[in-house]
Order: structure tokens, then sequence, then C-alpha cells
């Protein structure tokens, strides 16, 4: 029961909410309370799964082999607290701020139901059902705003990663065919006993569809067009949310399901990743506009996500899991202080860039602090010096955007003089004080990232 | 396009595409038919009279001003279907009453919840598909309808 | 006969991968429903045997594979949402910008960035 709630919850609500006209504030009042419901459920599976272990329910009452399994474990239930609690973040600011389409507030709780049914669920196929729920609705979301380059950029978002869909599903076609099963567990017993080209192939296909979707070099081509037109919840959405189905898709798919080829390609990873980083910090230390320097921003910390599956192992794994949470925290964070300006939100506009360029006292510290670790562990000078430079850089853009915006160049006025309205702010502030008190209160995630990486060393059990 | 044997041709399908549709939905317990291509074979049915008679004969014709609801209305009852057991302490979806139980017949066919899910599939996909067309037919003859 | 439904897979996709790279909103639609349509047929060629329909068979005998049909309208239904989703799109842009033609759509797009730059900087 525990399992279904949050996903029930936010279903249930968003079809209620679709029937009325979102642009009254109660309707968006209103989406934020079952949001707030949902959140609030899955905070309470993720208690119960970091305690207890993972919990597990068959759909329709059938034995495990023959119905879907919807599975809670620690990896799952922690991405969906994130993702969740990026949405209600995003939704509130955007209610605040005034909400200008009819089916925003159903569009978000409908994604809120995708993200939940991806992460807490143990079977191939019902991950692709709620993946293309979760897209659709962010395909749309991405319109909000109904400004020509909104629509063109929308399209485009809708194009490319439909592609990546559609080559995941002739993965998943290929891997039921060589194994005969779709429960994940299965699956990952199964798959070592199959032909070696077929599975890299496999791999391959899924690899390419959650690259698209987390905006690695070279699939990112779609990420600034799309960021950069998009209104500042809205984005903050597509970081702090939709981005978390590309780290958790590599997580359970190639650590979980497919092991032994992402060791074999790990090589490749560890290059892409690189790229990603340089290229990304490159393109962003050339931007001056926020979305955009955020967008290329957002590029690179893929790269570090990528780096730390690519080391591999427990450590690794941990790494990238605190990582990508870090990293979506940090993103909402700034994608909502972006167009809002005031002293409080200048401080919370700091923090965000603390947190990406990883000093203390913020959660990106320790999301680097792991990394670092795990290339010691590995003992690559390579790797440490990565990190170390790719950090030293992250630190100069975000200083210089943040002079732009909000400290002594021309950004700072960019919504007239005076600050913007009291409630904005503190919703910027409150996840700013989030990040920090992650910073100097880290057990909890670095804990929660261990114990999700185990959860996905314990699968072949 | 629209010549006299189109418009006759049309006018005179409904009916059937209609008993069709409800005949592939029926038959699905026993035999290949399921509530979503009834619900397709419905809709085509339905966009055969805009193609052939234009928007505001179709719709003078068919009056379907509620479908726009009707797709939210379905899909709560399917979640409806799918959610209760949870609150009975069963699955996810697990259908009542159980395989080997006593089911109530209604001529030859069973009731038991998953007739009631393919019922809110096949008025969900139906109303899905029409509302669909609707705005897009609406938005072709100019007038705007607001929102997404 | 697997090779037979792997070529036609390819072939398909390689139509609508070619349809994808055009610089017209309605092909490139249509190029994405030709690879949804090559992804389905390759669910259902991974299923590929030869029997009864799965209900009320008699034991033993021999019945086709009812978990890749089901797999196969999940991804049909799919399709055919995002199918409407990408038509309803481009109607819209087409509504809007009175072009579906990507090259224009990115010309008018760098006109309209420059008037707001050289309106900004002259305010």
């Amino acid at each position: 029961m525990t399992i279904v709630a949050p996903l029930a919850i936010s279903w249930v609500g968003a079809v209620a909410l679709a029937l009325v006209d979102g642009r009254r504030p109660a309707a968006g009042w209103a989406a934020v309370a079952v949001l707030a419901a949902s959140f609030v459920a899955t905070a309470l599976l993720a208690g119960l799964v970091l305690a207890d272990g993972p919990r597990q329910m068959v759909a329709g009452g059938w034995a495990p082999g023959v119905g879907i399994v919807l599975r809670a474990d620690a990896l799952g239930v922690l991405f969906a607290l994130v993702s969740s609690g990026a949405l209600l973040v995003a939704l509130v600011h955007q209610v605040l701020d005034g909400v200008g389409s009819r089916a925003f507030g159903a569009l978000v709780l409908f994604l809120a139901t995708g993200l939940n049914g991806l992460f807490l669920t143990g079977d191939v196929f019902n991950f692709y059902v709620f993946f293309e729920l979760s897209m659709l609705a962010s395909y749309i979301l991405s319109c909000y705003g109904d400004e020509a380059r909104q629509l063109s950029a929308g399209f485009i978002f809708a194009v490319v990663n439909l592609l990546g869909s559609f080559l995941f599903l002739l993965a998943v076609a290929a891997i039921y065919h060589v194994t005969g099963t779709l429960e994940m567990e299965a699956v990952a017993q199964r798959v070592a006993g199959v032909e070696a080209n077929a599975v890299i192939l496999i791999a391959i296909g899924f690899f390419v569809a959650f690259g698209i979707k987390l905006g690695l070099f070279p699939f990112h081509f779609w990420l600034p067009t799309v960021y950069v037109s998009s209104t500042p919840a809205v984005a903050a959405i597509l970081s702090g949310a939709v981005a978390n189905i590309g780290s958790y898709g590599l997580l359970r798919f190639g650590a979980g399901i497919l092991p032994v080829e992402l060791e074999l390609g790990a090589t490749v990873l560890l290059v892409l990743g690189t790229a990603s980083i340089v290229y990304g910090a490159a393109q962003a230390l050339s931007r001056r506009t926020a979305p955009e320097v955020l967008a290329y921003s957002a590029i690179g910390q893929a790269g570090y996500v990528l780096i730390a599956i690519g080391i591999g192992g427990p450590v690794g794994y941990g790494a990238a899991v605190v990582y990508a949470i870090a990293n979506a925290i940090s993103k909402t964070l700034l994608f909502v202080s972006t167009e809002i300006r005031g002293p409080l939100v200048a401080a919370a506009f700091a923090i965000g860039a603390f947190s990406v360029a990883g000093l203390p006292p913020t959660a990106g510290f320790f999301g680097k602090l792991e990394l670092f670790r795990a290339g010691v562990d590995e003992q690559s000078v390579a790797l440490v010096a990565l990190v170390f430079v790719g950090g030293a850089l992250s630190f100069v853009y975000m200083l210089q955007l943040y002079q732009h915006d909000f400290w002594t160049g021309e950004g700072r006025h960019a919504q007239g003089e005076g600050e913007s309205r009291l409630a904005l702010r503190l919703v910027s502030f409150s996840v700013a004080c989030l990040v920090v008190a992650l910073g100097l209160w880290p057990q909890p995630l670095l804990a929660a990232g261990q114990e999700a990486a185990r959860a996905l060393g314990a699968m072949p059990a | 396009m629209t010549s006299v044997l189109t418009v006759a041709a049309a006018r005179l399908l409904m009916a059937p595409i209609l008993v069709v549709a409800a005949a592939v939905l029926v038959k699905g317990y026993a035999d290949v038919g399921d509530g979503f291509s009834a619900g397709v074979i419905a809709a085509l049915g339905i966009v055969l009279q805009y193609l052939a008679l234009g928007r505001e004969e179709a719709e003078r014709l068919l009056a379907l001003r509620l479908i726009g609801p009707a797709v939210f209305v379905a899909l709560l009852g399917a979640l409806a279907v799918a959610l209760i057991p949870l609150v009975r302490g069963d699955a996810l979806l697990e259908h009542a009453p159980a395989p080997g139980a006593h089911v109530v017949e209604l001529g030859t066919i069973e009731l038991i919840t998953a007739v009631a899910f393919d019922v809110a599939i096949f008025v969900l996909v139906l109303a899905a598909v029409v509302g669909i067309v609707r705005a897009i037919a609406h938005v072709a003859e100019g007038e705007g309808e607001g929102g997404p | 006969m697997t090779l037979l439904f792997a070529l036609a897979v390819g072939v398909i996709f390689g139509s609508g991968a070619s349809l994808l790279l055009k610089p017209d909103l309605f092909r490139i639609t249509l190029g994405i429903v030709l690879i949804a349509n090559a992804a389905n047929l390759a669910l259902v060629t991974s299923g590929l045997e030869r029997g009864a329909s799965p209900i009320s068979a008699a034991p033993g005998a021999a019945v086709s594979d009812p978990v890749v049909q089901a797999l196969a309208i999940t991804a049909i239904v799919i399709g055919f949402a995002v199918t409407a989703l990408l038509l309803s799109l481009a109607y819209r842009i087409y509504a809007s910008a009175r072009t579906v033609d990507l090259d224009e759509l990115s010309s008018a797009e760098a006109l309209r960035a420059e008037e707001e730059d050289s309106r900004e900087l002259s305010v």
C-alpha cells in the first residue's frame, strides 16, 4: 500500500485537476496541496525503506514471475524524493508568480506521477510506460508560455527525446527476446548467460537513451535551446526532476542490470564524461545570461555523474548518487532564482553557485568530495585533477554570473528597480537553507548514497 | 470531396461502426478483442462523420458537448478500479471476484471489475481521439479555443 | 523469418531517420511516426511464435506469446499519443508563424533576438 501511495495521490490529483481551469489561484494551490501530500507519502516510504530494506508489491495479486513488480529500494526512493521536492519547489514558485495556462498544475502532477512510477518499479516495461508518461508531460510543459521560441524549443525537445525513447523501446524488445522476462532482478540474473554481442548492443541502446535525457556530450545539442527558452520554473523542473531520469536509468540499467557491460565500457564513459565537463565549462565561461550559463553548467555536471559511474564499484556508485542528488537540488535552486531580485535571493544564488563549484558549506561540496574519494580509490591522478580543474572552472563562471546578475553588472535591474515579491524570495531562500543544511550535516545524504549503492550491488542476488 | 454518395454512406455507416465497436469490446473475454481497439473503431466512425459532413453538421448530429470532461471522468473510473483493491487490502489492480469465486452473469457477460476497467478504457480512448480531432477542427476553422 | 522482419525494421527505421533530417515540421513528425512503428515491429519480432491465441487454450497446445502482444499494444498507444502531440504542436507553430520550414523559423527567431537586443541597448 505504501509503495503505491505517492503514485496514487498524484495520479488522482492530476486527473481531478485536469477538469478545472488551472489558471485560477485556488486550482494552483490545490495542485500544490496534492503534490505536497504526494511528497510526504514519498518521504514516509523513504523512511520505511531506508530503515527496513526494500519493499515490493506485485500488481494484480499474481506471483512475482507473472505480474508486474513494484519495488521500492533505497536508490529509487531517494531519487523519487528529490524529484518530488524539486517539482514542489518549482510549482510553488510558478503558482506564486501566476499560472498562465489551464493545464499547468495538472501537467506537473502527471509528471510527478510518471516520475514516482518509474523510480518505484521493478519491471523494465513498466519503467518504459512511466518514462513515456513523464516525458509527454515534460514536452507539453516545455511549451509553457506559448511564445514562438518556446513552441519550437518544445518541438525540438520532443523530437530528440522521442528518438531516445524509441531506441530505449528497441533495447527493451531485445532484452525481452534474449532473456525471456521483464522483471529487473530476473533479467539481471539471466543476462549473464546470454551471448556477449547482443548484450553489448542492448547496453549501448540504454546508454544512448539515458545520455540524451541527461544531456551528456555528444547528445546534448537539444539542452541549451530548451533550457534557455523556458520560464524559470519549467527550467527548474527539467533540470531538477527530469534529468534525474537519466542518472537513475544509467545507475539502474547499467550498474544494476548490466554491470559487466558497464565495466567493459568504463573507458568510454570516462572519456565522454571528461568531454562533457570540459565542453560544458568552456561554453559556460563564454556566456553572459543566466539561463545559458546554467544550461551549459548542467551539461558539465552530467559529465561528473558519468565519471562516477565509470569509476564503478560501491564507492563510484555511491559518489554518483550523492552527486546527482546534490546537483538536482542546486540546479533547482539556481533556476528558480534566475529572474527574481533582492538580498535574500542574492544570498540564495550565491549558495547555489558555491554548491555547483563544490565549496563548503554546501551539499555540492560533499558531492565533489565523494568524487575525489572515488578518484583517489581508483588511484588515478588524471581523474582527481579533472575534478579539481572542473570545480575551479565552475567557480569562475558561477562567479561571473553572480557578478553580472546580482552584484555590479547590467543584469541587476532586469526586473526593474526594487525587490520581487517576498514569497518568491522566501522560496529560493528556503531551498538555499536546505543546501546549507545538507552541507553542514551530510551524514543522512552520504549514508543514503551508500545504501543506494548497496541496493545496486545486491540486485543479482 | 464531399459528394452526395460520401455523405449518404457516412451517415449510414455511423450506427454499424458503433455496433462493431461494442462487439469488439464485449467479445474480448472469450476471444481477441479489447477496450482500446473498440474505442479506436468508434472514434474512427466519428472522425468519418467529421470528414464527410464538415464540422458544424457533424457536431449538430452527434451532440459532443461533454466529450472533453468525459476523458478525465473515464480515467478516474479506471483509476478507481485500480486503487480500490488497495483499500480492501489486496494488491494494486487485483480484480474482484477472485478466480474460482462465484460470478454474476448478465447473459453471457460475466460482471467482474475487469469489465468496468475495459469500459472505462473504451470511453477514455473514444473521448481522447474525438477530443483531439475536435480541438484541431476548431483551430482550423479559425475559432481559437483558449488553453493548450 | 526473423531476418526478413529485421530487414523490414531496418528499412522503416532508415526511412524515418531520413525524414527526421528534413527541415519541415510535418516531415519530422512523419519520421517519428515511422520510427515508432519500426520499434513496434521490432517488439513483435522479438516474440515470433506460431500458435493459438492464449485465451482458454487447451493444455499442451502451441500458444503465441501474450506478453509481446501486450507490449506492442502499449507501445502503439504511446506512439499514438506522441503523434497527436507532435501534430498539435506543429499545427500550433504553423498557426502562429505561418510557416513550417525549420530554416525560416530559425531565421525569424534570429531576427526577433536581434530586435530585442537592439531594443535593450537603446533603452
